[in-house]
């Protein structure tokens, strides 16, 4: 009937004697010594930071950006859309009014403290307008001290797009 | 005392000192970028002086000086300091005094006086490495029962239930050595392989007791605490075993201790088992006889290895960035290869032009063997590495099982058919 009876391994006296399993095993870690001592450039370890990475998605959630409009002003309306769905608390805004016509407020000050920030998206997603993205591909922030940790409105807005994306 | 012996006594202490624990940073610089190399990745490979990385040899300079100038911490959890600190120092001295026995290269005789060349000048050979092997066991067991903690607890148990699996089998498996070359000394041992069997193969121990050498091999991997037996350490299960409340250079000591015993047992079987400091078909008369085509041979051979391997540096010791100090590295290595082989050349040159003399002839003889002993130790350190980073830790159980049903099994076995093969047919 629909019993299926499973070969059990390990009764052979091949098996039992180990020593051909333990042999064929110091074969293939010798191989991938002598393929790799041979040519290291062949190595999967990449020479980070001299060799940066080149995988990384264009779906990769980075280090935020404040895109622009066409006139190079910012783009952000200050509707407080994203510090509202940020679950960490991350973003500070403080708006102001907007004198050139072209809307009615903007942000006067748009910090996001990286140290707070679980990078979840909920900013670019909740945004109407488009202001707020995280495709600049910067996926390490460096710094000395916590206070450079909080990116200013002048320093999102400097962040570009990353050069390998490219599809919009 | 004269001074040539004097010299050659120092030349000796400072050899077994250099085997026990000079090899420990490049046992650890071997054991991360062996494995580096064996998994795909490439291991240590940026600290530098000056731009000097020696392929990642400096890394383990600048282990030894973090774990030297570190604070050396007692946890106020520990009753006995006493114990928690001899401990330590207990495995070091019985790893470091083992590699004593070992003859580096056959009498050295020197205006008619014939000299040792091991360290210290004792019959004992394998008893004493017995002895000492043995003793080791209890700094294991005495850091791990001091450190007050359940994980050391836990691993000096298992370090007592290991000791009782592996010792038997590997005593017998010595016995059976012993009945083949009829001394425990280790330079009559060496010296014992120097002959041929059946005129052609090289008597070593491993060609005549395969069975012996496999039971002591796996007893020794147990006995020095390495993958796959390395059960009293187990970093999956018990932290890090004996040494997890240990810290600094109490914890280096630990570590030196294991790499010395680790170059202690891969000393030995060389010496049982692969010839110790015996070029294989040439003993002792024949490389005196055969010095100068000896010294020719090395001459030509040695520019050779140093193109092959400064042709390697050139292509796979780079640097990315240009500008950095280490993109220099390889044009000095290369140099100073270079330089070594136009040296040592001009210098066998120089000793073919004006001859030896009988001193010289041995002096040169016993280099040569040193030189022969060192690449099979290194050789075997190599196998030590090699089999660490392919096979998978056993249970403990599993060790137990293997050392009382099948390895002492199989040295009796072997016991016996060695007696009867000796008793029968004589010697």
């Amino acid at each position: 009937m629909g019993i299926k009876v499973v070969k059990r391994h390990g009764d052979t006296l091949r098996d039992k004697l180990y020593i051909p399993a333990i042999v064929s095993g110091m074969k293939t870690t010798m191989r991938h010594f002598i393929t790799n001592i041979r040519d290291t450039s062949q190595l999967v370890t990449k020479s980070y930071p001299e060799v940066q990475p080149t995988d990384i998605t264009d779906r990769y959630r980075g280090v935020h950006r404040l895109t622009k409009r066409e006139d190079e002003s910012v783009k952000c309306v200050a509707c407080y859309m994203c510090a509202t769905a940020c679950p960490a608390d991350c973003i500070f805004i403080e708006a102001t009014e907007r004198t050139d016509g072209l809307d009615e407020k903007m942000p006067a000050i748009f910090n996001i403290d990286l140290l707070e920030c679980v990078f979840c998206g909920y900013c670019v997603e909740a945004c109407p307008c488009d202001a707020i993205r995280m495709d600049t591909g910067i996926f390490s922030y460096v710094a000395d001290q916590r206070e450079d940790f909080i990116l200013s409105k002048e320093k999102l807005l400097s962040h570009t797009r990353s050069k390998e994306f490219n599809n919009d | 005392m004269e001074f040539t012996a004097v010299v050659i006594i120092f030349v000796n202490i400072l050899l077994a000192v250099n085997l026990a624990v000079g090899t420990t940073p490049i046992m650890v610089w071997w054991e991360r970028r062996v494995s580096g190399f064996m998994q795909g990745r490439s291991g240590p490979n940026r600290a530098h002086i000056g731009g000097i990385r020696l392929g990642g040899l400096v890394q383990s300079v600048a282990d030894m000086l973090k774990l030297a100038f570190k604070e050396d911490f007692i946890p106020s959890f520990i009753k006995y300091k006493f114990f928690f600190i001899v401990a330590p120092v207990i495995m070091f001295i019985c790893s470091f005094l083992t590699v004593g026995v070992i003859p580096f290269a056959d009498r050295l005789v020197i205006d008619g006086v014939s000299y040792t060349m091991q360290a210290l000048p004792i019959d004992l050979g394998i008893l004493w490495f017995l002895a000492f092997a043995g003793l080791s066991v209890y700094g294991i067991v005495l850091g791990g029962y001091s450190s007050t903690s359940k994980f050391g607890m836990l691993s000096s148990i298992r370090a007592i239930a290991q000791v009782i699996s592996y010792e038997a089998s590997m005593g017998l498996a010595i016995i059976s050595m012993l009945i083949v070359y009829g001394s425990v000394n280790l330079s009559d041992i060496a010296a014992y392989q120097g002959d041929l069997l059946f005129g052609f193969i090289p008597a070593w121990g491993v060609i005549m007791q395969p069975l012996a050498a496999l039971i002591f091999i796996v007893a020794a991997f147990a006995e020095t605490n390495r993958a796959p037996f390395d059960l009293a350490e187990g970093e999956s299960e018990i932290v890090a075993g004996y040494h997890t409340e240990y810290s600094a250079m109490r914890f280096g000591l630990f570590q030196v201790s294991e790499f010395a015993a680790m170059s202690a047992a891969s000393a030995l079987i060389v010496t049982m088992f692969f010839g110790g400091y015996q070029v294989p078909w040439l003993n002792t008369q024949a490389l005196q006889e055969h010095m100068n085509i000896v010294l020719i041979a090395t001459m030509i051979t040695l520019p050779l290895i140093i193109y092959s391997f400064t042709k390697w540096i050139k292509k796979n010791n780079t640097w990315v960035d240009a500008s950095d100090p280490r993109a220099k590295e390889s044009a000095i290595l290369i140099k100073v290869f270079w330089g070594i082989a136009i040296a040592v050349v001009s210098i066998l040159a120089l000793i073919l032009l004006f001859g030896l003399g009988t001193n010289g002839t041995n002096i040169a003889t016993a280099m040569i063997q040193v030189s022969t002993f060192l690449m099979k130790f290194f050789l075997m350190n190599f196998f030590f590495v090699w089999i660490r980073w392919t096979l998978l830790r056993f249970r403990y159980d599993q060790l137990q099982l293997l050392g009382w049903k099948v390895l002492l099994p199989l040295a009796l076995l072997n016991i016996v058919i060695t007696a009867t093969y000796v008793l029968v047919l004589g010697d």
